[in-house]
């Protein structure tokens, strides 16, 4: 019995091969990124080489490995279907004990990309604060440690949540995988400029904590060898092993759950919590119409995978652009906009953001007055949201930049922006709907891409043209002679005329979509 | 008195004629069976005739107003229950209700008290507040039957609404249904299962290819044949294939 590691190493084996020989695209893909993530470790390793005997190495060594045990932390949340060899519930039939699973599993996790990339970065680790035999030596146990503690919470992780991976949360929570790391990567970009300009130093704080914790004390005890702290290398030991162990005991535990107990996810509960029927929203929401209808728009953003993964790019860019830019000290104030701009996309093809559920909405309407209210509804919900949230980035923006003085005209202009995009939205609404298919990572179904493009840049395009003559307000009173006094009026104005333009797309957009409920239920349909 | 009358309805998709030309009077207050195979363009003319999809040609009128030009008096006449169409799933059984009953304009408070009832007959109360989207088929057949029936609506237009359902499930619907068309309300429901069209309705209308190939009472329609499944097959013409000749070595062990 002692063959089952070799076995299910095998088994991975096969899996990685066939999985590859199916396609020649995946095939291509698989090798070129394989390529690219091994280029990337080795020109990692080269750096961490180069960083040997800096006077910080340590701080950006320990943070890397800190970086790194997050990922493989959270990894398997996002990518469940990433091994299939990950998944326990498939071995149930068989007549396996946990000890022998549990290191059988281990090992297979060894094998593949990830495993190498993280090799690679954590000898590189090891090398840069490692300096004399014994602090090698350590090194070596400590990559190896820390290696295995990678792999380990993974696999602790996944076992934990595995019912939740396969169950429906888990497939929404894959929806949001992309943007947790488009926005990290933005906020790393960020990170590593400033310690571009300002130095490893800055670092310091953060890695005085962080060597403690593992995977990232494994190889903190090789720098503290080095030191000569024998006696914090010790500790650093033990909470490396302990942790291990802990991690190894913990997945075992759940190993064993998941094999013995029957999965419970498809029975219904007998009772359920009972609630009061009217949350505290509606109560705040106007009756009627206008209230239902924003209350399941703002339910929705919550709710709804999509919608939630759209409103939390458009909120994280709408912020990150002008505050960092801002940071930077190479902002403008008026890249503040962007905020309301991002936000305004939101109410780009409402209709589709239904799906085919929109029939629901089309049953009830009978009129252009009933389009109208729909609409209008929508764009307050948005509203409630977008207008003190782009309020927010305008205030911090000009914080940072310290220019109190264009505070006015900067929120004037936003508002006009978020207005002349509410205006656009809801009549590319109208006019051209398409369906945002519910599985997988892409917003437009099959042969609906141009109209997509053609609704989101035609409309932005138009939403800035709307925009022109407050613009080209705002450029002749700073422009003009003694204009400046009177830059606080674009405040008023901006706000005046992006609620009647506002008001003005919902009311041509109103006809439109009472007159092609039928045309815009096909639309929406697609997927 | 006909609650639904539509003449020369046509709709076609490309190449494809789904529905070629429809005349049909509907009895109101009668249960009444829209019967055909798969693909015989019952979905279809249950969609124009709800107004979810525009026709090529032809008119429709529910209780006497046309479905294209008074689309006011007709909504908020009719209940439908779509097949293949999504419901807010984000939303728990109850708050769906709640949407749709609000969207119509009754009262708030008449909503959510027609909402517990119809939770409570339909065998929902205890998934009330669980999202839709984590529903089995035969609770959100039941779900949709109760947003549909939440307006009391004069008619009921159901597609398929016995798919994929439990026998519990279905009983319970039929109970529902059947108390509904008591009172003087239309239900109109397309179905392929014959046993269960015969032992609900009064009236019969039976598609195939797009067209009507019969329509009455349930005793006009049956004929001579002893059931109605018999009936439906002569009339679409399926009863000729012998299946005896082939697949002769099926059967009947080595």
């Amino acid at each position: 019995m002692t063959n089952v590691t070799s076995t299910v190493v095998r088994l991975k084996l096969s899996l990685l091969r066939n999985g590859l020989r199916q396609s020649g695209g995946r095939r291509t893909a698989y090798i070129a990124s394989a390529v690219v993530v091994l280029l990337f470790a080795a020109l990692q390793l080269l750096g961490l080489l180069a960083l040997r005997g800096h006077e910080h190495a340590v701080s950006l060594v320990v943070l890397l490995v800190a970086v790194l045990g997050l990922g493989w932390a959270v990894m398997p949340l996002f990518f469940p279907s990433g091994d299939e060899t990950l998944d326990p519930t498939r071995l149930v039939m068989l007549p396996l004990r946990p000890r022998p699973l549990v290191r059988a599993l281990l090992t297979a996790s060894l094998v593949g990309i990830g495993p190498l990339f993280t090799l690679l970065l954590l000898v590189g680790s090891a090398i840069a604060v490692a300096h004399g035999a014994a602090a090698l030596v350590t090194g070596i146990v400590g990559v190896v440690l820390a290696l295995l503690l990678c792999v380990a919470l993974a696999r602790a992780v996944a076992a934990a949540n595995i019912r939740l991976l396969t169950s429906r949360k888990g497939r929404d929570l894959a929806v949001l995988s992309g943007l947790v790391i488009a926005v990290g990567a933005q906020v790393v970009n960020f990170g590593a400029q400033r310690l571009g300009s300002s130095g490893l130093g800055e670092l310091d704080p953060a890695a005085t904590v962080l060597r403690w914790v593992p995977p990232a004390s494994a190889i903190g005890m090789a720098d503290s060898v080095s030191e000569g702290s024998y006696g914090i290398a010790a500790a650093q030991l033990a909470i490396s092993v302990a942790a291990l162990v802990l991690l190894v005991v913990v997945w075992e535990r759940s190993l064993t759950r998941l094999m013995t107990a029957p999965d419970g996810s498809t029975l219904q509960a007998a009772e359920s919590r009972d609630r009061g029927t009217s949350t505290g929203l509606s109560r705040l929401l106007p009756a009627g119409r206008t209230g239902t209808v924003m209350e399941r728009s703002l339910r929705y953003i919550w709710r709804d995978p999509k919608t939630k993964a759209a409103w939390v790019t458009s909120l994280a860019i709408g912020l990150i652009v002008p505050v960092f830019n801002a940071l930077q000290g190479t902002g403008s104030l008026y890249f503040a906009c962007f905020a309301a701009g991002m936000l305004g996309i939101q109410m780009y093809n409402q209709f589709g953001q239904d799906t085919s559920a929109f029939w629901m909405v089309a049953m009830t309407i009978s009129s252009a007055r009933d389009a109208y209210a729909e609409l209008r509804a929508r764009a307050l919900a948005l509203l409630v949201i977008t207008l003190p949230y782009a309020a927010l980035v305008v205030v911090v923006t000009t914080a940072l930049l310290g220019d109190w003085a264009k505070l006015p005209e900067v929120l004037g202009l936003s508002l006009a922006l978020l207005g002349a995009m509410l205006a656009t939205g809801a009549w590319t609404s109208a006019r051209f709907p398409y369906s945002i298919p519910q599985e997988g990572h892409k917003n437009v179904a099959p042969g609906q891409a141009g109209l997509a493009w053609i609704a989101i840049l035609g409309g932005m395009i138009s939403g800035a043209l709307l925009c022109a003559p407050v613009i080209a307000l705002t450029i002749w009173l700073n422009v003009a002679a003694g204009g400046d006094a009177y830059t606080w009026l674009l405040l008023p104005v901006g706000a005046a005329y992006g609620t009647a333009i506002t008001l003005l797309g919902l009311r041509l957009a109103a006809p439109h979509t009472a007159n092609h409920l039928p045309e815009i239920l096909t639309a929406v349909s697609k997927g | 008195m006909t609650s639904v009358r539509v003449r020369g309805l046509w709709k076609r998709f490309g190449q494809q004629v789904a529905v070629a030309g429809i005349d049909l009077d509907l009895p109101s207050g009668k249960f009444i069976g829209l019967v055909g195979p798969n693909g015989a363009g019952k979905t279809t003319t249950l969609s124009m005739v709800t107004g979810l999809l525009r026709p090529d040609q032809g008119s429709v009128e529910v209780v006497g107003h046309d479905v294209w030009r008074d689309p006011v008096e007709v909504k908020a006449r009719i209940g439908v229950l779509p097949e293949g169409l999504r419901l807010f799933e984000r939303l728990s059984g109850r708050e769906l209700l709640a949407y749709s009953g609000r969207l119509r304009g009754l009262p708030g408070a008449e909503v959510d008290k027609r909402a517990t009832q119809l939770l409570d007959v339909l065998d929902l109360a205890g998934a009330q507040h669980k999202l839709v989207v984590d529903y089995s088929t035969g609770m959100r057949k039941k779900i949709g039957l109760a947003a549909a029936l939440l307006h009391n609506p004069e008619v009921l237009f159901l597609d398929e609404p016995f798919e994929g359902v439990d026998p519990v499930s279905a009983q319970t619907i039929r109970g529902v249904l059947e108390r509904y068309t008591a009172s003087g309300a239309t239900v109109v429901f397309s179905s392929h299962v014959m046993e269960l069209v015969e032992s609900l309705c009064d009236w019969v209308a039976v598609m195939a290819a797009g067209r009507i190939r019969a329509h009455g009472t349930l005793d006009e329609v049956r004929g001579d044949h002893p059931t109605l499944q018999r009936a439906f097959l002569d009339l679409v013409g399926a009863t000729g294939r012998d299946t005896a000749t082939d697949l002769d070595w099926l059967g009947g062990g080595r």
